[in-house]
């Protein structure tokens, strides 16, 4: 330590003579950067004989390894009535026990080793993903594939998964902003089984069988991607993984679920909540990963709303106007197609002010683009220079790498992402603009207290349908 | 202290305010095992008294960076609660050379602003009694400078700058005890960096002050008024300590923040921005000569302060149980609180322990007897609450499953901590809390930007980041009777505040 000390001393003399002159004048601006090189590692593929595809990348800095199977599986294959079955099926595959151990040994055996597992379960797809220290991972990686390969789904872990979710079910009430986003899914989604979403009523009928059977139409090697990293030779985790999940030999599996019906027409939603604060979230159905539109579509939402404290509507309506803090929009592109939306939590007072502000700035995007170019190069040097960031970790590449082919999309898709960034031009934006910002297929809701708006919806305008929405309405 | 669990994070959301969007980033206070980070730090100190840490890190061209400021919301004086929350806002308002098209002409127009502001606020404050139409010239005066001013500005500069040259995570929270700004950027932008910190550092400008101060009053509705769990924990604060600062809450009380003071922000930020009061932490792709040579020609310049000898009151031994009801229109719920000291106490690191036994992962004590059993749908502990430069709490939290009560829950979570008190907690499970301690402190410093929050914590907060290598020791010597014995002498009927939110009939 001491050698550091004395170092920093010798610039102490050194600088103090020749430097801040320069420093307190330099525009930002005209800072000049070394080039930055870097050409990611690249995660290794293997495939196993039954089909499972691994993808993997040693990482050595500490001694941790992580591990996640993505299935696919997820509320998308919910039965009709038993909404939910996807994910109690995931939080049981977790908690209830397989054929050699059950629920209590194997947590006794993780939390002793300080293991983790857990499991996630979104609309077509399903996570199970382990963090374990490297002096561990034969312990840890046979209760991973014992959990994916052998579960039991007990009974009694199965009645107390439903007890805490009904119970959290219940609780969204008690969230403004949880509310307002389920029924903001179910309206983008309406008509599709991504829009239903599941109740206490639909919890209450699961049965065990239904898990066992889900299960068993899911859980199958060739829908199984698996992704690791850290501290681990690659021959090794490739021996091991062909040790333990070898053998499990099921063939078939689900094919990837077809994308949600267009959603035509527009509508305003008003769901009554007697809370200090509205939530407005206006929808639009928007181009996927596999659309030529999806990179003038990135640029297009980053200026309007996620790019931070510059972006269109973080400026108007939390900077300029001052009514909310937060505001802006976002962007969830799936593989074939995907959803924007622009939101702001406003005081119950400037609800209909702040909705008019987003309205106008998303109807002046869709009419005329975006002009200037100045707003077009800082959005492309945004995007461009954070992408080092999709390679910040091993871990992260890894993961990726792994969700391209998962998502069927081609594995030089991020490699051709910064070009195909560089390409967009300000035409572009305004096709995209106007083929996706159209009012006609536009929703917008909003949740709050109508009596406290100082104006009123309809003088938003009454070229929407309004219609009442209570806050627990299921399905 | 340890792991990544549920309820910590709504604990932590209530300790650090984020400014940009609803993102926390949670600091966790763990220290590390089995990476040797006592050969990885590198330490220097410039003249001003300013800090600086590094670790190379070179697996990808990225670096984290944190400013952390030894100060936060117990340094405020009562009257003037939001202040150091606020100061965080206005230092994302740019500079004299940042965010300005004339500084000179946009200075004149902001005097004006200062004074018409401060003449309002003067008058309002008088409640019942302001004369009307003196408010009303007022803050048409105001508003009128304000566009005025808004001619000289350029919003968002410093946001602008840091997203197009690929900054992520940009932040910056402010807790108790602590303010920090954060970013990630590319390894070669780190004079980016040191251009516009050591700028606010020196001369920020407080643009729009009045209308950010509507956009926190929006945030407080957001995140507390809008939000029963937190607003419950705000309660449970002001009854758990009677004098001392820990019992206001960070984002300030509502009537505080309408007259949130640009003067005494202005010397707030003057007092504990300064450099003897600040650590720089550097984690990632980086050579620690050429971070110095940049460090020390941006940074080197701005001047020490004279940091005032804090006058904390300190908080009256607690004799006797306090409870609080909050009374809402939300489903119920629980946090039980026990007064106990701080780091680099011996006893904090008991509790670092007990605080595993009880919740740490699915075999912890409470887990079992409550989330297992089907009466809690969660339930958490936290040592070290609301922050960690002064005695603090251990807190246990959780929700009843209808139709169980907050009543049961209690009777249920001082049954586990009866146990705590009478039996010796089995040396299989000791060890077990002990590996899952390490393993915890390994997985938060796996990235740049949580080893970086770590090391400017520790700092901070125990005066020296080598805290963190001293704690595997004081871990290791933790007993079964020292568990008895802190489980006897804090965690007692007489020591605890309990709030309890109750569903509005």
């Amino acid at each position: 330590m001491k050698r550091y000390i004395v170092y920093a001393a010798v610039f102490i003399v050194f600088l103090s003579s020749c430097a801040w002159h320069g420093a307190s004048v330099t525009d930002p601006d005209d800072i000049v950067y070394a080039p930055l090189r870097f050409e990611p590692p690249k995660a290794q593929r293997v495939k196993l004989e039954n089909g499972i595809i691994l993808y993997m990348l040693e990482d050595h800095e500490i001694p941790l390894v992580n591990i996640s199977a993505v299935i696919r599986m997820g509320s998308f294959y919910d039965p009709p009535g038993k909404e939910g079955l996807a994910e109690i099926t995931g939080t049981v595959l977790r908690t209830g026990g397989t054929k050699s151990m059950t629920s209590s040994q194997i947590d006794e055996e993780l939390d002793f080793i300080a293991g983790k597992i857990t499991v996630s379960v979104g609309t077509d797809s399903c996570t199970l993903s382990m963090s374990i220290l490297e002096k561990d991972i034969d312990k840890g990686l046979q209760i991973f594939f014992d959990i994916l390969t052998n579960p039991v789904f007990s009974e009694e872990k199965m009645e107390t998964a439903k007890v805490l979710k009904i119970e959290a079910l219940e609780r969204i009430s008690d969230n403004p902003q949880k509310i307002a986003f389920r029924e903001f899914r179910r309206l983008m989604y309406h008509g599709d089984p991504r829009g239903k979403l599941s109740s206490v009523e639909s919890i209450g009928k699961i049965e065990r069988d239904d898990l066992v059977k889900f299960y068993k139409r899911f859980f199958r090697p060739r829908s199984v991607m698996i992704a690791l990293s850290g501290d681990i030779e690659e021959k090794d985790a490739v021996r091991k993984l062909k040790n333990s999940l070898g053998k499990w030999d099921i063939s078939g599996g689900p094919g990837k679920p077809p994308p949600p019906p267009i959603r035509v027409g527009s509508s305003l939603t008003y769901i009554h909540k007697d809370t200090p604060q509205s939530v407005i979230i206006i929808g639009q159905p928007a181009p996927g990963k596999k659309s030529p539109d999806y990179y003038a579509f990135e640029i297009l939402d980053f200026i309007t709303g996620s790019g931070g404290f510059r972006s269109r509507i973080f400026a108007e309506v939390r900077n300029r106007m001052g009514l909310a803090y937060s505001a802006g929009s976002f962007y969830s592109p799936r593989t074939e197609y995907g959803i924007f939306g622009a939101y702001a939590m406003a005081k119950d007072s400037s609800t209909v002010d702040a909705l008019s502000a987003i309205t106008k700035i998303l109807d002046n995007v869709k009419d005329r683009g975006v002009e200037s170019g100045g707003e077009l190069a800082w959005a492309k040097e945004s995007i461009v220079n954070n992408f080092i960031f999709s390679f910040a970790t091993p871990n992260r590449i890894v993961t990726r790498q792994m969700m391209l082919e998962f998502d069927g999309l081609p594995d030089n898709f991020l490699k051709k992402y910064k070009d195909n960034i560089e390409m967009v031009g300000l035409d572009d934006l305004r096709y995209v603009a106007a083929r996706y910002l159209s009012g006609e297929s536009r929703i917008v809701l909003v949740l709050g207290n109508k009596e406290k708006f100082s104006k009123p919806l309809s003088s938003f305008g009454d070229f929407y349908m309004e219609k009442n929405s209570t806050e627990n309405r299921e399905n | 202290m340890a792991s990544e669990k549920n309820l910590r994070h709504i604990l932590l959301e209530y300790l650090v305010i984020a400014c940009l969007a609803s993102f926390f980033l949670c600091i966790t206070l763990s220290p590390c095992f089995a990476y040797d980070l006592k050969d990885k730090v590198k330490e220097f100190t410039l003249k001003n008294g300013l800090k600086v840490l590094i670790v190379e890190r070179h697996a990808s061209p990225t670096v984290s960076l944190y400013i952390s400021h030894e100060t936060g919301a117990v340094d405020e004086e009562d009257g003037h609660t939001g202040t150091a929350h606020f100061l965080e806002h206005m230092m994302f308002k740019g500079t004299e050379t940042i965010g300005t098209k004339n500084f000179e002409e946009e200075k004149r127009i902001l005097r004006k602003i200062h004074d018409a502001g401060n003449a309002l606020d003067a008058e309002l404050i008088k409640g019942e009694g302001a004369d009307v139409r003196k408010t009303e010239n007022l803050r048409k005066q105001l508003e009128i400078l304000q566009r005025e001013a808004g001619k000289w500005s350029i919003p968002n500069e410093i946001d602008r700058l840091y997203t197009e040259k690929g900054g992520g995570d940009l932040n910056a929270f402010t807790g108790q005890d602590l303010t920090s700004y954060h970013v990630s950027l590319p390894s070669n932008r780190i004079e980016l960096w040191a251009r516009i910190e050591s700028d606010r550092m020196t001369s920020p400008v407080f643009r729009e002050f009045y209308s950010e101060r509507n956009v926190v009053m929006q945030e407080r509705k957001q995140t507390v008024e809008s939000n029963p769990g937190r607003k419950l924990m705000e309660q449970f604060l002001a009854a758990a300590f009677m004098a001392h600062p820990y019992r206001r809450p960070v984002l300030g009380w509502a009537p505080d923040m309408r007259f949130l003071n640009i003067d005494y922000t202005k010397e707030f930020f003057r007092t504990y921005y300064a450099p003897n009061n600040t650590t720089i932490t550097i984690v990632g792709d980086v050579s620690p000569e050429e971070v110095m040579k940049i460090i020390k020609r941006y940074f080197g310049r701005i001047p020490s302060q004279k940091i005032p000898i804090r006058r904390v009151t300190e908080e009256p031994v607690q004799s006797g149980e306090r409870r609080v009801k909050l009374v809402s229109d939300a489903s119920p719920s629980l946090i039980i609180g026990y007064h106990k000291p701080t780091l680099p106490s011996f006893d904090d690191c008991v509790f670092d322990v007990i605080d595993t036994i009880l919740s740490g992962g699915r075999t912890s004590r409470l887990f079992k007897a409550l989330v297992e059993k089907g009466i809690a749908v969660d339930v958490n502990t936290s040592n070290g609450y609301p922050g960690a430069r002064y005695p603090n709490l251990f807190v246990v939290s959780a929700e009843p499953v209808s139709p169980h009560t907050c009543g049961e829950l209690e009777e249920a979570i001082y049954k586990e901590l009866d146990i705590l008190k009478k039996e010796p907690v089995k040396p299989e499970e000791l060890e077990k809390v002990k590996n899952q301690l390490k393993a915890d402190i390994l997985r938060s410093i796996s990235t740049n930007s949580g080893l970086a929050g770590m090391l400017s914590y520790y700092e901070a907060v125990t005066g020296s980041w080598q805290y963190i290598t001293k704690f595997p020791d004081l871990l290791e010597k933790v007993s079964q009777e020292d568990i008895m014995t802190a489980a006897e002498k804090y965690l007692e009927p007489r020591n605890r505040t309990v709030a309890e939110l109750v569903r509005k009939k």
